[in-house]
């Protein structure tokens, strides 16, 4: 009894239709050790631990909690067996102060009533204890990322976890966050919890953990002590090929600035600034990385430059033209192509099939309507042309598009954007949840771009991809471009700016 | 003074305007009700360009109204003013035609504040008006007669949960349909039962509690014999804030509206939670209609509740989703329809228009000019399935 | 984390996706196995009250007139049923119309639930132009009291479609209040001393409009112009069903609606003006309901009752129409048919008050037509076919 793992899982299974997310996987947790859980997006990281937490059911498989086979049917059991989670995306409600959330599904009574007071001196007790600082009146809505994370582990703990499972807990944090994350970690192991540490950055999981299990694809492949691995052996396990995919690259010949973007700053869904004083120059014939850490206002950027969102300051060009105060469609006219960052939301129009879809830009033009008459013969058409010149499979004019696979859905944004012959073309994350064909066809497909002397803007958060990619990276933080590097330079190099390391050096 | 002072300020002066052209003070002078009205919107608009928009922008809206109705007034017969203006017999008036509307409002902050849309109040409504009559006649009681509309009402509202959170239809179409569903339901049963004749006339009906205030100016003539479900509703007012605002059942409540996964992950068993909630905006809903047919007017008829459900939706997206603002929404509609019953003296088609107003203002404040009014942000969404 | 298919319909899914999704999986099944389920159900109720079902339906089937088109039927019996058509028809007319003013919104991804007031405001103005302008020749006349009928409903419903775009209110709400606000101001118009009570002396405490003039009204091609014979209403309704299939699917104003329906924000990324989508989209769905407004009044009704203003529900049965029609052309128009037909089989007028009590029948229209709503507002049934077909699908694969 005293030396079965804290935690065991056994021969997980979880399908989602036709999809196997978690195949026979295996998985142990000792008392007091950090294990992290390694793996691209997509590898079933979640997933397994969704199935631990009660939110998914098993097909197959055995849960067991020290030595004892256990159900998890609901979060509610889970937390009961003294399992706590901290969600990727933040499990809490923004108008309730810090105390209500934290003692939601617990709540301290007096009598009838709820005892608001004895919640905000338990929150002040616990936080005491483990040394994480919150203010149990304010409300959640109004504290930050990092603030809103520890009253999420708070939560745990008050709910007497003694399995804590952070999912992708670094992604939100800026790196003083996540140092001090890692702190409160390490006490919260010397007090007798158990924490597993789900991630796919390798330096993190190597500075953290104590033993690291690998998932690729939804099943197994290993699992390694910390001691000795590294950041190469471990991306070898992840990735189940050597990394870098380098991609062939012709000679560059720039040409005239074809992107301007002077002083843009714009601001966020919630007026906050998102993107600060923001100038770059993408130039005929280049590619230029956008390096950073997911939501440090690369997609307000993006939205800005787009005119799906106004800039609060700074001007764009296009060529030449000032597109800073265009809408979406005059944007798109200046000659400015958009892969965009998630298919499903802003790519495509699922429920169209895919001539209707690929006309999506020009569906005014004479091309495809007279007088306001859409000539469908014509869509369908120019459909079949290049459905076949992009290769996308399994896929005729008449298909509804949402029934594609990913990469045949993003070859049908990519040919609609690049045959629109633009001068600009924002790629972001154009390659996000493809697979390894498909990846090869969009990195394909860009430099070809860059060839014909178009401008290319990438943002992605895959630092191998940007790195591959480009002529030349910028790296953004907290809305800024903190450094521009060249493609080469170490991995380290670009994580100490992408993390807002590189301004304290400067600083200094 | 600060600018939001100077904001409430104008609100008081709009309503001073009105208030001096009527009985008892009954100024006759024009003069006097617009300068207090330009007072009220001039300190209206300085609020406005000092920032404080949603008062300013109420400050403005009263001194119009104030400038309307006391102008209107300074024009009128003091004798016609007299009959009309009868404070006492108003307040009581207002408080009878706010009830159903209370019941239905509150009713509606339960479902809505746990996530679920609902449109169906004036179908639940219209449940209890039913149930209420007939309970009331079959059994000989009249607190039966509530007891059964009560039931109806939350049973009714169940299979608005099943549909809308089980089955995770959309809920404004399942609510859509229920409304159409008890009005075919109620009025089928009525021709079944009661056919040509309608409800008997000995109907037991809920009585009123009289209070021995008479000697209080203003106050007795008020509150000294309400019907008895008008105490109820102001109390169910009182313990609404209460439950949703100051106990664990509340949090849970409110956080499944907010963020139902959050509830979830915190062990909290949404759907439960959801379902208790829609079922007691049916059972205080169904209040509000058997307050209607066994508390008000002592008989049932066909579509009886005639869209006072939507205004009781009205009241409760007015106020914000709160039990406090809900009511006084309430009361102001009710006041409308209060003045309305009386103003026939001077025109007997203009007092239709004010039928009107409670359907106006909910759009003016839907619209945000006077603040923007911030549902749930859950509202309507149904849980993400596992 | 990653767009796991754990669910045919997403949370956030628009009206028109899913709607799409129910077309796509259930086709003309479902909605027919939800209407049979429906009557089903009526049956039960009908049966539980005392009465015989089948005789109950089948009198209800006699008086609306579909029997009409029976060959072995009797001359007699011919000469009944085709006046029982024509009402059926004559209420076609306006089911059509208020249920396009409510499937053309919800493939924009809109829910109309202000039909009735739109419908209102078209009926009122129409029936202000025909009853005045009096010497203004017939055709001309027609055509005006229509367009203003048509106009007005746009206009009306064009304050959500604006609401919408600029403050990003819910239509839902603004419809439903723009519903009682039109009910209201109807009520005072043509109420006791309203400024459009009939100027007639001797109706003088009747709360009635002044009749529409014979030059305005719509002629009758059916049956007897005295008796209430089909007027010309229905082949303008049908044209408007036509017209509603072209503007959806042959035109770029159609193509952006369907987009916006789908995917708002894929919509907005490609250039299309959202919120001018939603104004114009709204106003032709009062166009839409304001004629069929007008074509009540010019075609059978000819003045507008105060009492009958509230009453109205045709505009709710619109709804039942465009869900159980699935939002596009030809489901309306046999929507709009098998709702006219309860609606006149169960009416006093063709209902064999012998077999069953008219007025009971009228609220089991009503019951059946919210159980086909609420059967539909979910599709249990199709939810249910699509994933037997998944299952069959998988388990295929599987072999």
């Amino acid at each position: 009894m005293a030396d079965s793992p804290a935690l065991e899982l056994r021969g997980i299974t979880k399908r989602f239709g036709a999809l196997v997310a978690n195949n026979s996987v295996d998985f142990e947790l000792k008392r007091g050790e950090i294990h992290a859980l390694l793996g691209e997006n997509g590898a079933g990281k979640s997933t397994l631990m969704n199935v631990l937490y009660g939110l998914h059911q098993p097909d197959e498989g055995q849960i067991l909690l020290d030595g004892e086979p256990v159900t998890i049917d609901s979060p509610r059991r889970a937390i009961g067996l003294g399992i706590g989670m901290v969600h990727q995306h933040f499990m809490l409600v923004p108008v309730m102060t810090v105390a209500e959330n934290l003692v939601l599904g617990a709540e301290p009574r007096s009598g009838l009533l709820l005892d608001y007071k004895g919640a905000a001196n338990r929150v002040r007790e616990l936080s005491q204890q483990f040394g994480l600082a919150v203010d149990p009146d304010a409300k959640v809505e109004d504290i930050g990322v990092g603030t809103q994370q520890r009253v999420e582990i708070l939560r745990a703990l008050f709910r007497g976890a003694k399995v804590l499972v952070l999912d992708e807990p670094t992604a939100v944090l800026t790196p003083q966050e996540a140092q001090d994350l890692f702190v409160v970690l390490r006490r919260l192991t010397e007090q007798g919890t158990s924490v597993v540490f789900i991630s796919h950055k390798l330096n993190e999981v190597l500075d953290i953990a104590d033993r690291v299990t690998v998932l690729r694809r939804g099943e197994k492949i290993d699992t390694v002590s910390t001691e000795g691995a590294t950041e190469r052996s471990l991306a070898g396990l992840m990735v189940g090929r050597e990394v870098l995919l380098r991609v062939e690259k012709p000679e560059q010949t720039l040409g005239e600035p074809l992107l301007t973007l002077e002083g843009v700053s714009a601001e966020d869904d919630r007026g906050l600034p998102a993107v600060n004083d923001v100038s770059l120059e993408v130039r005929a014939g280049e590619i230029v990385g956008l390096a950073g850490v997911d939501a440090n206002g690369q997609s307000e950027l993006i939205e800005a430059i787009m005119g799906l969102r106004a800039p609060t300051a700074g001007t764009i060009t296009v060529d030449g033209k000032d597109v800073t105060h265009c809408g979406p469609r005059d944007t798109l006219a200046a000659g400015v192509s958009h892969i965009a960052e998630d298919r499903h939301r802003r790519g495509l129009v699922l429920e169209f099939d895919l001539a209707e879809n690929l006309c999506l830009r020009e569906y005014k033009t004479p091309a495809f309507s007279t007088r306001g008459f859409l000539s469908p013969s014509k869509m369908v058409t120019r459909a079949r042309k290049l459905l076949k010149e992009f290769d996308v499979r399994g896929g005729e004019p008449e298909t509804r598009a949402g029934s594609l696979s990913g990469g045949n859905q993003q070859k049908v944004v990519i040919a609609r954007e690049l045959t629109a012959d633009p001068k600009v073309i924002i790629a972001a994350q154009p390659t996000r949840g493809l697979d390894v064909g498909a990846i090869e066809f969009v990195h394909r497909r860009l430099v070809e771009e860059r060839d014909r002397g178009k401008a290319v803007l990438l943002v992605s958060l895959e630092l191998e991809e940007v790195r591959s990619l480009s002529d030349r990276v910028l790296v953004i933080y907290e809305g800024r471009i903190v450094t521009e590097l060249p493609p080469e330079s170490s991995e380290e190099d670009f994580g100490v700016y992408m993390t807002g390391g590189g301004r304290d050096e400067r600083a200094a | 003074m600060t600018p939001k002072r100077v904001g409430w300020a104008a609100v008081a002066l709009g309503i001073l305007a009105f208030f001096v052209a009527v009985p008892p003070l009954t100024v006759r002078s024009p003069i006097v009700v617009i300068v207090l009205a330009a007072l009220a919107m001039a300190a209206g608009s300085y609020a406005v360009t000092a920032g404080e928009k949603r008062i300013g922008w109420g400050g403005i809206v009263a001194g119009l109204v104030g400038l309307v109705g006391g102008y209107a007034a300074t024009q009128s017969g003091v004798a016609n003013l007299e009959r009309v203006v009868v404070w006492g017999a108003l307040g009581a008036a207002t408080l009878r035609y706010a009830t159903p509307l209370i019941f239905g409002a509150v009713g509606g902050l339960f479902s809505e504040r746990s996530g679920v849309v609902n449109i169906a109040l004036e179908g639940m409504m219209l449940m209890g008006a039913f149930f209420g009559a007939w309970g009331a006649d079959m059994t000989g009681s009249w607190i039966l007669g509530l007891v059964i509309a009560v039931v109806a009402g939350s049973a009714f509202a169940a299979i608005h949960a099943l549909f809308a959170i089980s089955f995770r239809a959309d809920q404004i179409v399942s609510g859509t349909a229920l409304n159409l569903l008890a009005v075919g339901i109620t009025g089928y049963l009525y021709v079944q039962v009661y056919g040509d004749l309608g409800t008997p006339d000995d109907l037991p009906s809920v009585p009123n509690v009289s209070l021995p205030i008479d000697w209080l100016p203003l106050f007795g003539d008020v509150f000294g014999d309400l019907n008895l479900l008008v105490w109820l509703a102001l109390a169910a007012v009182l313990v609404t804030w209460i439950v949703v605002f100051r106990t664990p059942t509340g949090l849970r409540l409110r956080s499944a509206g907010e963020n139902p996964l959050a509830a979830e992950t915190a062990g909290l068993n949404v759907v439960r939670t959801r379902y208790y909630a829609v079922m007691a905006s049916g059972g205080l809903a169904a209040l509000g209609g058997a307050f209607l047919s066994i508390g008000f007017l002592h008989t049932f008829t066909q579509n009886m509740t005639a869209g006072r459900g939507f205004i009781a939706l009205a009241a409760l997206i007015f106020g914000r989703w709160k039990p406090g603002l809900a009511l006084a929404a309430t009361l102001l509609f009710g006041f409308g329809s209060a003045l309305a019953s009386r103003l026939p003296v001077f025109s007997p088609s203009g007092a239709v228009l004010f039928q009107a107003l409670p359907y106006v203002l909910t759009l003016i404040a839907v619209t945000g000019l006077i603040g923007r009014s911030v549902p749930p942000l859950a509202l309507g969404r149904p849980l993400p399935r596992s | 984390m990653s767009a796991l298919p754990d669910d045919e319909l997403p949370p956030n899914m628009t009206v028109a996706s899913r709607a799409a999704v129910y077309l796509r999986s259930g086709g003309f099944v479902a909605p027919l196995i939800t209407v049979l389920v429906a009557f089903l159900a009526g049956g039960l109720v009908v049966l539980a009250t005392g009465h015989n079902p089948i005789e109950t339906y089948q009198a209800i089937f006699k008086g609306t007139g579909f029997n009409w088109v029976f060959p072995w039927l009797s001359e007699d019996d011919r000469t009944i049923a085709a006046l029982a058509l024509q009402q059926t028809l004559i209420t076609t007319t306006p089911l059509i119309l208020t249920g396009l003013a409510v499937a053309f919104a919800f493939r924009c991804g809109l829910f109309n639930i202000g039909g009735q007031g739109q419908y209102i405001v078209g009926s009122i103005l129409a029936v202000w132009v025909g009853s005045s302008f009096d010497g203004m020749p017939a055709l001309l006349h027609i055509v005006v009291a229509i367009l203003a009928g048509i106009l007005s409903g746009a206009a009306w419903a064009g304050i959500a479609g604006l609401l919408k775009a600029v403050t990003g209110t819910n239509e839902v709400i603004t419809t439903i209040m723009l519903n009682w606000i039109a009910i209201w101001v109807g009520v005072w118009l043509f109420g006791l001393g309203g400024p459009l009570q009939n100027d007639d002396p001797t109706r003088v405490d009747v709360p009635v409009s002044n009749d529409v003039l014979a030059g305005a009204k719509l002629p009758v091609f059916w049956g007897d112009a005295q008796l209430q014979g089909l007027h010309i209403g229905i082949f303008i309704a049908l044209a408007a069903l036509v017209v509603f299939w072209v503007l959806l699917n042959r035109t770029t104003l159609g193509y952006e609606v369907r987009a916006v329906g789908f995917s708002p924000d894929a919509a907005e990324a490609s250039g299309i003006n959202v919120r001018r989508n939603y104004i114009l989209v709204m106003a032709i769905c009062g166009a839409f309901a304001g004629l069929g407004g007008a074509l009540d009044v010019m075609g059978w009704q000819f003045r507008i009752a105060t009492n009958d203003i509230p009453a109205n529900q045709l505009a709710f049965f619109g709804i039942a129409v465009a869900l159980l029609g699935r939002n596009t052309a030809i489901g309306t128009l046999l929507g709009a048919l098998l709702f006219a037909g309860l609606i006149n089989g169960t009416s006093t007028r063709n209902l064999d008050p012998s077999v069953f009590e008219p007025q009971l029948a009228t609220n089991l229209t009503y019951m059946i037509q919210g159980l086909v709503v609420l059967l539909i507002s979910t599709d249990v049934l199709v939810v249910y076919l699509l994933r037997l077909r998944r299952r069959r699908r998988t388990q295929a694969v599987a072999a």
